[in-house]
């Protein structure tokens, strides 16, 4: 069950070309490196000139900034190693270019820089209308921002290793179902199975002596329900009843 | 005049040659071979390595001339041993790494050799013993352990010790688990070789070697509200002799240090050790490459070294306001920072090391290349680990970055440097000067050239 081996996730968008230099090393050797076990790429390069972030005007160097940050924190949980250190350092980074946008741009209306702050940029005549484009993942965007309150508990929250069983009793009931997927269990298909009341949501409890299982009704989220979830062999047996069905 | 012509740096021109080079020759890296940590034991005498598999590999230094001290050594397999294994955190769907972070050793008081290795989550304490002898004529049993009939048996005879080939055995005698909720970076062996301290992102705690149910927290920086959360603990250790004071560095670029006779949780440090930034460097990764991760008392105890992403300083434990050394490790990467972020370089963590006497200090780059920092002489040298530089007793060639216009002949240019070879883990012998430089999955050994 081990995660994708690879070191890193995202790589660097690279000219393959362009990467290979003259100093003696030919596009077979490359291919052929390492990396492509570890890194799944050729030998990392920079770009092929000079840091092309110096030739952009300011506001846009900060716009990439930006955007590589979101993009990265973003995919901190698909990293096969999550780290809350880079965690903090992209938040930290992109609270520091917000504020330095909030100040140079005071005078946006609120619900713009809301909306979508990474981009309020256009709204102030002192930039070039010609930005890039809106990002497809600027709802998510304007999630992480301005005051990336939410996104903190999503980013910092999910680096602590738990104690598995302890952790069951402090979850409220409707989290342990939510990927349950319950829409296909039409209530009415019930009855040809050996428990009859089954009903997905709160319902009178109903008793069924057979073999001693628990009805699905018994796990309608229920503050009665908060004890019997402390004993996983009840949601082991639930389980081994839908995915029966 | 002799050393006029040497550019080695290694205290009184030392020349480095190569001398051993472990791990797999062939280019084919597995993931679990990854070296994640190296270190030698307080005499030098054991180096162990520690990699993603969670596997430890100890190397003996063989002395057959002991009437020559500086006599070629080498350092051969000792043990081998599987220190943690996966674990999973079923309600995260994580699983917890095996990847040894540290290793530790404790200083030897016995025929045993002890060490603490730790992943993300667990630390364990293992001795390392040798077994040579065997015992031999029991009454009751056959050498292969077979029981004999006892009606068999019409003498009494008493066992012997007979030599055996030499075993090494490696078993875990402590296992410190469940004090972390974030993962550890650091553990560090205290001068009073009782307790110890483990250190992750957010908490420090500290422990005493017999006792594995209990440790105390004694730092906390945990905010109440985990969105104020700006920054994370990411290096500690303890005082070399002071078993009171540890210090721990910190993702902005700040040093603690704390004395724990001032009060059980040492959140408020006795020293804070911070340079205020240089304007003119500033940047958009100003507080990315200023995250410290690495941070080394020197054997003195008098001075401490931390390494951030571009540098090297050394500090004068009585001066907090700024380093009384810095030295740059590769600063012709500044100019580069944005694609070292895009592709994640900026976030490498590298560590460094202190020479037996403290005047000199070593730390990883990019490329395959680490550096000598010689202090007392003013000098440093970049060297390089390669494949090509491993005939035997070779003596290492100073390397050289061209930053930008002409290149020389033998420099290599900034742009043909490759990022994915990168020495993060390094160590040097306590006494001689012999080094272990980790590449991504091989460990080469140097040592002075000898004459």
């Amino acid at each position: 069950m081990r995660r994708n081996s690879a070191v890193r996730a995202s790589m660097c968008r690279l000219d393959v070309e362009s990467a290979v230099k003259e100093v003696g090393q030919s596009i077979g050797d490359v291919l052929s490196s390492p990396r492509y076990v570890l890194g799944r790429g050729v030998k990392r390069k920079l770009v092929d000139c000079e840091d092309p972030v110096p030739d952009l005007p300011y506001p846009l160097q900060r716009q990439l900034v930006m955007d590589l940050c979101l993009d990265k924190l973003q995919s901190c949980h698909r990293r096969s190693e999550p780290s809350l250190h880079r965690s903090v350092l992209l938040a930290n980074t992109l609270r520091q270019l917000q504020q330095e946008m909030r100040q140079e741009g005071g005078g946006l209306s609120p619900t713009l820089a809301a909306a979508c702050p990474a981009h309020a940029a256009p709204a102030t005549p002192r930039h070039t209308p010609d930005l890039p484009p809106v990002p497809s993942d600027c709802v998510l965007a304007e999630e992480a921002l301005p005051s990336l309150t939410s996104c903190h508990d999503l980013i910092f929250g999910s680096f602590e290793i738990t104690n598995s069983t302890s952790y069951l009793t402090d979850l409220a009931p409707d989290d342990i179902f939510d990927d349950i997927d319950t829409s296909m269990y039409d209530p009415s298909d019930f009855s040809v199975l050996a428990f009859p009341s089954l009903r997905v949501g709160s319902g009178a409890p109903s008793t069924n002596g057979e073999e001693g299982l628990k009805t699905f009704s018994s796990c309608s989220p229920s503050s009665a329900l908060q004890h019997r979830l402390s004993d996983l062999n009840d949601l082991d047996q639930i389980m081994e009843i839908l995915v029966r069905s | 005049v002799a050393g006029s012509n040497r550019t080695g740096a290694g205290g009184n021109d030392v020349q480095w040659c190569f001398s051993q080079v472990k791990g797999a020759i062939d280019d084919d890296v597995a993931e679990a071979d990854i070296i994640s940590t190296v270190e030698f034991n307080h005499s030098g005498e054991l180096l162990a390595t520690g990699d993603k598999g969670g596997r430890v590999v100890i190397f003996q230094q063989e002395t057959e001339n002991k009437c020559q001290p500086l006599s070629r050594s080498e350092y051969n397999v000792y043990s081998t041993f599987q220190s943690h294994e996966p674990e999973f955190d079923y309600l995260k769907s994580l699983e917890i790494e095996e990847k040894i972070n540290k290793i530790r050793w404790l200083p030897q008081k016995n025929a045993a050799q002890f060490l603490l290795s730790t992943n993300d989550k667990t630390i364990k304490l293992w001795k390392i013993s040798e077994r040579d002898k065997r015992p031999e004529g029991y009454n009751l049993k056959e050498e292969d352990g077979r029981y004999r009939d006892s009606t068999t048996i019409t003498t009494l005879r008493v066992p012997v010790f007979r030599p055996m080939d030499l075993m090494v055995e490696a078993s875990p005698r402590r296992i410190f688990a469940n004090a972390h909720t974030y993962h550890i970076n650091s553990i560090s062996v205290n001068s009073d070789n009782e307790t110890y301290l483990s250190a992750d992102d957010l908490r420090i705690n500290l422990w005493h070697l017999e006792i594995t149910d209990r440790s105390f927290n004694i730092v906390d920086i945990k905010p109440a509200n985990m969105e104020d959360l700006t920054e994370v603990i990411t290096a500690a250790e303890f005082h070399p002799h002071q078993c009171n004071t540890f210090v721990y560095s910190s993702s902005k670029g700040t040093i603690r240090l704390c004395d724990m006779r001032a009060s059980a949780l040492c959140d408020r440090h006795s020293k804070l050790f911070e340079e205020p930034e240089d304007p003119s460097n500033r940047s958009f990764f100003s507080e990315i490459i200023s995250s410290i991760s690495d941070v080394k008392f020197s054997h003195s105890g008098r001075y401490m070294m931390t390494r951030d992403y571009l540098s090297v300083k050394i500090w004068d434990l009585n001066m907090e306001n700024r380093p009384v050394e810095t030295y740059q490790v590769h600063e012709y990467l500044r100019s580069k920072l944005c694609s070292l972020y895009e592709n994640d370089c900026i976030f490498d963590k590298f560590e460094c090391c202190w020479n037996g006497n403290d005047s000199v200090v070593m730390t990883g780059s990019y490329n395959n290349f680490f550096r000598m920092l010689d202090r007392s002489q003013r000098r440093d040298v970049t060297l390089e680990a390669s494949r090509e530089s491993s005939k035997p007793r070779q003596v290492l060639k100073p390397r050289r970055v061209c930053a930008g216009g002409k290149r020389k002949k033998d420099e290599i240019s900034v742009d043909s440097l490759d990022f994915n070879k990168k020495i993060l883990h390094t160590a040097w012998h306590p006494q001689e000067n012999i080094i272990a430089v980790a590449t991504t999955n091989n460990l080469y050994i140097f040592q002075e050239k000898v004459n």
